[in-house]
């Protein structure tokens, strides 16, 4: 069984962003079907590609369903309001000149169809400067601040970051999507009206370091120029080692004498105090620490030596790369990764959720829709 | 206490959880909860406090970290190291519909409060709980902190500048998504629930969650079988596409998904000689140079103001915006405005800003408004309102600090 098993959410999304939210709840049974113009979506075409077929594509759709239809031709459109009238929800991510433009706006929407839920996120929300609305996602996490102090301890001649992949401000915006939708279908169930969900993904962003930038706000902490603003200070960062890397948290008194006995007590370490991570964590300790421990740890392999660590009460763990996680012991246990046939790819594996759900699993029903696939859908009803 | 307010409003209305929870993961979670509206009660022990009450300040009640991320949150006192309240725990966990921890492994079931224990009490009971590793498994035992999630999950390796040991985000990242993530599948099962009655066990890895931001990439790694690396702001099918030094210490980021954006920012960068260089004279010449463009723009990007070339940039129909610090994010006029940065009230000053919810939600929707809880502010409503005690009882159970 699943958990969102009878609703049906209709997906006018373009980009990852709402494509993503949609496959959230696709992940989770509820019936999605993927409204796309003639020609498809455009993340159909975003690679990389293998035989023929986008793999983005493939994984933002897992589990959907599609039907084309050219919402400015009056038939294809009558089918679209047919579509919304047995839906639950419609999810959105154009900008409001292409809603305006194809009749989508909320307002449209809402008279046509009160009993849905309508979402739309866009980068910085509803009633944003038009040009705004057109961003891409480098933009956006630029804008939320997290690219100016990623990594930690960057320089201030290095350029900031966009995160990994390309579409980091798209996942977290589409998991608070999917989550007020969800709250919103549950009123829904109550009380059978429909709700306009408005989704910034840049609030999104800054909702995510609520405690760090909301001390700021409040005049608790000093707002500043600085790339380490939002760092902890400390020697905690990642290491090389002998095939590959490492990452080291460390805070506490504890957290050193396990390390020193992992590594055997050796001469620069015993130049620390005990409790230095505590009360005498200065810039010259933590250079000094890092360079001591660097050498050592560069000769150690990065499975044995942090489990080894965890057992000592160290807070080391290994840097992953995606070709360790589908051979590592805890992903294989909790089936992370599932393995399927693809029409084009043959077996593939999927990373799914996170969330085991005891009696509704996250499932991998279907692949990715070829275009069009599910048309007879916007025939019925 | 009668006619207190316990919810901000909104679409979760009348849906209460409990949360037994800690620093900010479980927190986060709450938080989104009852920014939708549930009525959101955070367990709590002077005895057993909550790390973020005690860090940056000596007042447990207007501890900065704490304040910041609690708002909306219903705050109820239990011992946990006794019987009695746990019998208490167990009498709120009969009123509840969510129950979310993320506190040590093993802890819940040590205190009877295990998934098998809450159903009994329960049946239809959604519980989440919330760890590193996920519940059990080979290496459930181990701990850490949102990097180390991050380390393990794949993200971290694929963040860092070019030719550098991969960094991941910057370290605070991670708990918050986490979080997040709990909270919707607590409402995936709420569906559940209503439609069948059936309640579950939810069972989430902070490490998956993390591994689920960077999915897309773990795919490709399946399908083409090549190891995603590092790429600093490489963009495979898009260029320019980065972060550009302006004066200052300012960085402003731009990307050009076309010919059009292409031709704009080089006429408002340089009159257009840039675009008459054949390094750059096609998307795919653009990608192939794309570090002598990145140089190339960075010398004209430097000596203009990031916020003013964003701006007309972005008017030139080029996705552009500034690289934005604490300073600039406090200041936005823009944020300000939409309530994306808003007021609540607090206990200490009668007002703080806090950062508001991500969505907004019309007609009724949420209205946060409450401030982060004093400890226990929410005792006689939880004991007498919703137990229904008798005031001697409830009187009797604080003198014995059984409520503490």
């Amino acid at each position: 069984m699943s958990a969102l098993e009878g609703l049906l959410i209709v997906e006018i999304a373009e980009r990852p962003a709402g494509e993503y939210t949609g496959k959230l709840l696709a992940d989770f049974g509820a019936e999605v079907i993927k409204v796309e113009p003639p020609g498809g979506s455009p993340t159909r075409r975003m690679g990389p590609v293998k035989n023929g077929q986008g793999v983005l594509f493939n994984y933002l759709n897992l589990n959907k369903k599609s039907v084309v239809l050219d919402v400015a031709v009056s038939e294809d459109r009558e089918k679209l309001e047919r579509l919304l009238a047995r839906a639950n929800a419609l999810i959105d991510d154009h900008d409001e000149v292409w809603g305006e433009l194809h009749r989508l706006t909320s307002a449209e929407v809402a008279a046509a169809h009160p009993h849905l839920v309508h979402l739309i996120v866009t980068p910085f929300g509803q009633g944003a400067p038009a040009e705004w609305q057109r961003v891409e996602p480098i933009n956006v996490i630029n804008a939320s601040g997290w690219a100016y102090h990623s990594p930690s301890e960057t320089p201030n001649d290095k350029p900031p970051l966009k995160g990994p992949g390309r579409f980091l401000a798209d996942y977290e915006a589409g998991i608070d999507s999917a989550l007020a939708l969800l709250a919103s279908l549950h009123r829904q169930r109550k009380t059978g009206q429909g709700q306009f969900i408005d989704i910034s993904e840049d609030e999104v962003l800054l909702n995510r370091i609520d405690c760090v930038l909301d001390r700021m706000l409040a005049g608790e902490v000093e707002p500043s120029m600085d790339r380490t603003a939002y760092d902890m200070g400390g020697p905690m960062t990642a290491f090389a080692c002998k095939d590959g890397h490492v990452y080291l948290f460390m805070t506490t008194k504890a957290h050193w004498t396990g390390l020193c006995g992992l590594m055997g007590n050796p001469d620069w370490a015993e130049e620390f105090r005990e409790d230095w991570l505590e009360f005498d964590c200065t810039p010259e300790n933590v250079r000094k620490f890092r360079a001591g421990f660097r050498s050592w740890i560069a000769g150690q392999e990065k499975i044995p030596i942090t489990e080894a660590a965890q057992k000592s009460g160290v807070a080391m763990v290994a840097v992953n790369t995606a070709a360790d996680l589908p051979v590592n012991e805890q992903f294989i246990a909790r089936g992370f990764f599932q393995e399927a046939d693809h029409p084009a790819f043959g077996k593939v594996v999927y990373p799914t959720a996170p969330y085991k759900l005891s009696k509704t699993p996250v499932k991998i029903v279907r692949p990715a829709p070829a275009l069009g696939a599910d048309n007879a859908e916007a025939e019925a009803g | 206490m009668a006619g207190q307010v316990t919810s901000c409003g909104g679409p979760l209305t009348g849906v209460r959880v409990l949360e037994i929870t800690k620093v900010w993961a479980g927190p986060y979670a709450g938080k989104m909860l009852a920014h939708l509206g549930a009525e959101v009660i955070k367990l709590e022990s002077s005895t057993n406090l909550d790390e973020m009450r005690a860090y940056g300040g000596v007042d447990i009640n207007s501890a900065p970290y704490f304040l910041s991320i609690n708002q909306e949150i219903n705050s109820v006192q239990v011992n946990m190291k006794t019987e009695e309240g746990l019998e208490l725990v167990r009498q709120i966990v009969a009123k509840s519909d969510i129950v979310i921890d993320n506190i040590r492994p093993g802890a819940m079931e040590r205190s009877h409060l295990g998934y098998e224990d809450l159903k009994k009490i329960k049946p239809d009971i959604i519980q989440c709980s919330i760890k590193m590793w996920g519940n059990g498994g080979p290496l459930g035992y181990q701990t850490g902190y949102a990097p180390c999630f991050a380390a393990l999950s794949g993200l971290f390796n694929l963040v860092g500048h070019e030719g550098e040991t991969p960094m991941g985000m910057n370290m605070r990242h991670g708990d918050s998504t986490a979080g997040a993530l709990a909270a919707l599948a607590c409402l995936a099962a709420l569906h559940h629930r209503e439609r069948t009655g059936e309640g579950q066990f939810i069972d989430l890895s902070a490490v998956e969650s993390l591994s689920s931001l960077v999915g897309d990439s773990l795919f490709a790694y399946s399908v083409t079988g090549q190891i995603p690396q590092a790429d600093e702001n490489f963009h495979p099918e898009m260029a320019p596409h980065g972060a550009y030094p302006c004066t200052g210490v300012d960085w402003i980021s731009i990307a050009a998904p076309g010919a059009a954006e292409w031709q704009s920012l080089c006429e408002v960068l340089d009159g257009g000689n840039l675009a008459a260089d054949p390094r750059f004279a096609t998307l795919g010449s653009r990608i192939e140079n794309h570090r002598a463009l990145d140089d190339e723009l960075g010398k004209l990007t430097r000596t203009h103001d990031a916020f003013e070339l964003a701006d007309r940039l972005r008017k030139a129909g080029v996705p552009a915006f500034k690289s934005m610090n604490s300073i600039d994010l406090c200041a936005d006029e823009f944020l300000w405005g939409r309530q994306g940065f808003r007021m609540v009230s607090d206990h200490r000053n009668g007002a703080r800003p806090v950062i508001g919810p991500s969505w907004r939600i019309s007609p009724d929707g949420p209205d946060v408004q409450r401030g982060a809880p004093l400890l226990g502010e929410h005792n006689e409503y939880v004991y007498r309102e919703i137990l229904g005690l008798s005031q001697e009882r409830f009187d009797e159970l604080v003198a014995r600090k059984v409520i503490d």
